[in-house]
């Protein structure tokens, strides 16, 4: 479904992306993890080029991504991003956050999209608050908010780039709760976590990356309890006891 | 409204307090202060302005110089000091009232409004009010003005009578009110109006200032005389007076002569323009017999 | 000082027809309707775009903007007036020049001239105003639109604009209420606006202090009655947890 192709991007003088590959398949769920800086941000944001790449191919679903005949606005269409920070809007209620790009993108009519937006938020767990405003909402309301709106374009991969690292620890549960289910109905996800209890109940593969580089990726039970690498170990250590 | 209420109290504070003690004459507060304060224009050619930025001149400025030497023979002040204060149309008639200026001489119209305000001198020149056209126009008169644009200069009694014939006679001409008379003189020489309505001194005026004055020609019977005067504060008959006599012999011992070919058929500064305008016979009329009164009310 | 009050004078016949004074503010006052309303709009569809522009990643669209906001907001606004009334018409063909500077009445030359100034001039500043807002939205916006298939103009239209549109409408209202007072340089080239009614009644009057009290109570209710249609305009548009609205 997602594949990288010896993936190199620089910012300027820096290297952040060292030639990375990999391969994640139809209805895979691939939890990337490494230490702050270590690219993976990076790395999730190439898929639906919200960053560029200097060196290498990305395809989803067939397409090459990196082409620049590639039609961007119709790719970005059929994948789902969800943000670190959420980024409703906040001029509009949550039932419009939800209905717009499938009303102006895809020429759905408003009362399919009305309809199907409210079936999402209920599956979300919403239903009730699609007449509020963004700012009427917690932080986890919020981003269960931009998952619906994320599944309303219907996409065949969703994206996940730190979806609970803002948000207070009793808020981070629901929204997990919500991409656990989206995992078990079958959703290629790619998710950028620290969330290892989520990482090893729901994922199908852990990809530890670090410095720009993918150093080791294996099933989530193996990878908590046997890391191969060093940099691997020290990372889980540090996650596991931060103290110490 | 209880805002407007306050807005005119505001107003009639703002006049009192700006209203210096004038139970006085003027001639009593000359003598107290030792300085006159002659006010005058900065572009009324050739009547009153700034020739070099500085000091004015002008024949009504020359005029305003009689005045003060009789001044100064009246109060036996041969040192008295005189200061300039620059008026504009728009305050020209505040700035007499509240005692900033004593006399103003420059190109004001002696009318009725006014007098309720002001009081003037004798007349110290008449216009009257005509059309200046491209000789190639075919304008003679302003019957030729039917359905054409004209120009008049904004403000002005030209203004009003033109407006005014336009609709009584339904002439259909399309006015247009200029901001000053250069302004006017633009809309004239860049197509957009076939005449200039206004005071025949100042048309002379534009003519002469013209990149090419033989193309330009003064004409039309004069829709309505205006006499000029002096401005000074009402009710002070002892200024007055000095102010009426000092005009009235100039006019007598034929100095005015001497004055008008200075200002009207003699080049003037700053660019040495000759206005070619000869006394009228209205003005002739004046000089022989003076009055303070208004063209309307002879 | 010896000012001779008259209050009546508004209602004194003015000597041309059955017209009074007060007909002259009215008509004053119609004209600086017209000329600051329409120029608005005008204003507002062109600086809206160029604001667009200078936020845009096309580097010629951008710099086009730049240059058009330096050039128009530093040249003296009475300079542009000049020359789109005086120089402007001068160059166009001949007909046209015939047309404009003959056969259109004066007022509507003028008009034209003075709505085409004022509004290539104030669309300098609204574009500023507009750049402004776009720029404070956070990134994350932008981001959001296009991963969802938004293009570039849908972005603008849907996402960005609702939002800076809100944030900036305090400093539109300035520029609304400015342009009103700038409206006073029609009177430069004869069209005889509020200001150029009050000075013309003055001069012929002689009661100034009269005419320029009721000029000044009239700009005083305009600008109060289009600072509260703006702030009509603001509470209409106001969502939870924007700026200025209630949580």
């Amino acid at each position: 479904m997602i594949r990288f192709n010896n993936v190199h991007k620089w910012f300027k003088d820096l290297h952040v992306l060292k030639g990375v590959n990999l391969e994640v398949t139809q209805g895979e769920v691939v939890v990337v993890c490494g230490p702050s800086g270590s690219g993976k941000s990076t790395l999730i944001r190439t898929v639906n080029q919200l960053e560029t790449i200097n060196e290498g191919e990305i395809w989803v679903d067939g397409v090459n991504v990196t082409d620049p005949k590639t039609n961007l606005n119709a790719l970005r269409a059929e994948v789902g991003f969800v943000f670190q920070h959420f980024n409703l809007y906040p001029h509009l209620s949550v039932l419009e956050n939800i209905t717009l790009s499938p009303i102006k993108v895809k020429g759905m009519d408003k009362v399919a999209a009305e309809k199907q937006a409210i079936n999402l938020l209920e599956k979300v767990g919403l239903a009730h608050k699609k007449d509020a405003f963004p700012s009427q909402l917690s932080g986890g309301q919020q981003q269960r908010v931009a998952i619906a709106r994320g599944l309303a374009m219907e996409p065949r991969v969703m994206l996940f780039d730190e979806p609970t690292s803002a948000l207070d620890p009793e808020m981070i549960g629901e929204v997990l709760k919500v991409m656990k289910d989206l995992a078990e109905s079958g959703m290629t996800m790619m998710v950028v976590t620290h969330e290892m209890g989520f990482a090893r109940e729901v994922a199908d593969r852990v990809v530890f990356v670090d410095h720009g580089e993918i150093i080791e990726q294996a099933h989530p039970e193996s990878f908590f309890t046997n890391p191969q690498h060093d940099r691997a170990k020290q990372f889980l250590r540090q996650l596991l006891t931060p103290m110490n | 409204m209880r805002f407007t209420k306050r807005l005119l109290t505001t107003a009639v504070i703002a006049s009192a307090v700006a209203a210096p003690a004038m139970a006085e004459g003027t001639l009593d507060k000359i003598k107290e202060s030792g300085v006159i304060v002659l006010g005058h224009r900065d572009a009324s050619i050739p009547f009153s302005y700034l020739a070099d930025g500085q000091t004015p001149v002008g024949y009504s400025h020359d005029l305003q110089l009689k005045v003060v030497e009789a001044v100064k023979k009246q109060l036996k002040m041969p040192n008295l000091q005189v200061r300039y204060n620059l008026v504009t149309s728009q305050t020209r008639i505040p700035l007499v009232q509240n005692g900033t200026v004593d006399l103003e001489c420059g190109s004001t119209t002696n009318n009725l409004e006014r007098q309720k305000q002001v009081a003037f001198s004798v007349g110290i020149f008449e216009i009257g009010t005509r059309l200046l056209t491209s000789k190639t126009s075919g304008v003679k008169d302003f019957p030729d003005l039917k359905g054409k644009n004209v120009v008049t200069t904004a403000g002005t009694t030209s203004e009003r009578l033109l407006k005014a014939m336009n609709a009584e006679k339904q002439m259909g001409m399309n006015i247009i009110s200029a901001k000053d008379h250069g302004e006017s003189f633009l809309m004239l020489e860049s197509g957009r109006a076939v005449a200039f309505m206004m005071d025949d001194a100042l048309l002379y005026g534009e003519l002469a200032k013209a990149k090419n004055p033989a193309a330009w020609v003064v004409t039309g019977k004069p829709q309505s005389f205006e006499i000029y005067g002096c401005m000074l504060r009402k009710d002070d008959p002892a200024f007055k007076k000095v102010v009426d006599d000092a005009i009235k012999a100039t006019y007598k011992s034929g100095e005015i002569n001497k004055i008008y070919s200075k200002w009207f058929t003699s080049p003037v500064p700053p660019k040495g323009l000759n206005l070619n305008f000869p006394m009228s016979d209205e003005l002739k009329e004046l000089v022989a017999k003076p009055t303070d009164k208004s063209a309307e009310q002879m | 000082m010896n000012y001779n009050w008259d209050w009546n004078v508004f209602f004194k016949s003015t000597g041309i027809g059955s017209e009074i004074y007060l007909d002259w503010f009215i008509s004053g006052l119609g004209w600086t309707i017209a000329v600051a309303l329409v120029a608005w709009i005008v204003a507002l569809i062109i600086g809206s775009i160029l604001g667009v522009m200078r936020t845009l990643p096309n580097k010629a669209a951008a710099s086009f903007a730049a240059g058009y906001v330096e050039l128009f907001r530093n040249v003296p606004l009475l300079v542009q007036l000049f020359v789109w009334y005086f120089l402007v018409p001068d160059y166009l063909p001949e007909q046209t020049q015939i047309w404009f500077k003959q056969e259109l009445a004066p007022t509507t030359s003028a008009y034209i001239s003075v709505v085409v100034c004022l509004a290539l001039f104030t669309a300098a500043r609204v574009c500023e105003q507009v750049r402004t807002g776009i720029q404070a939205l956070p990134k994350g916006q932008s981001a959001a639109a296009l991963a969802v298939g938004f293009n570039q103009a849908q972005m603008y239209r849907h996402v960005l604009l609702p939002q800076a549109f809100r944030i900036i409408i305090p400093p539109l209202t300035s520029e609304f209420l400015n342009i009103f007072k700038n409206s006073s340089v029609a009177s430069l080239i004869g069209l005889m606006e509020l200001l150029a009614q009050t000075k013309q009644t003055a001069e012929f009057t002689a009661n100034m202090f009269e005419a320029f009290t009721l000029a000044t109570i009239i700009y005083f209710v305009l600008n109060m009655s289009l600072m509260g249609l703006m702030s009509w305009v603001e509470r209409k548009v106001r969502v939870p947890g924007m700026m200025g609205g209630a949580k």
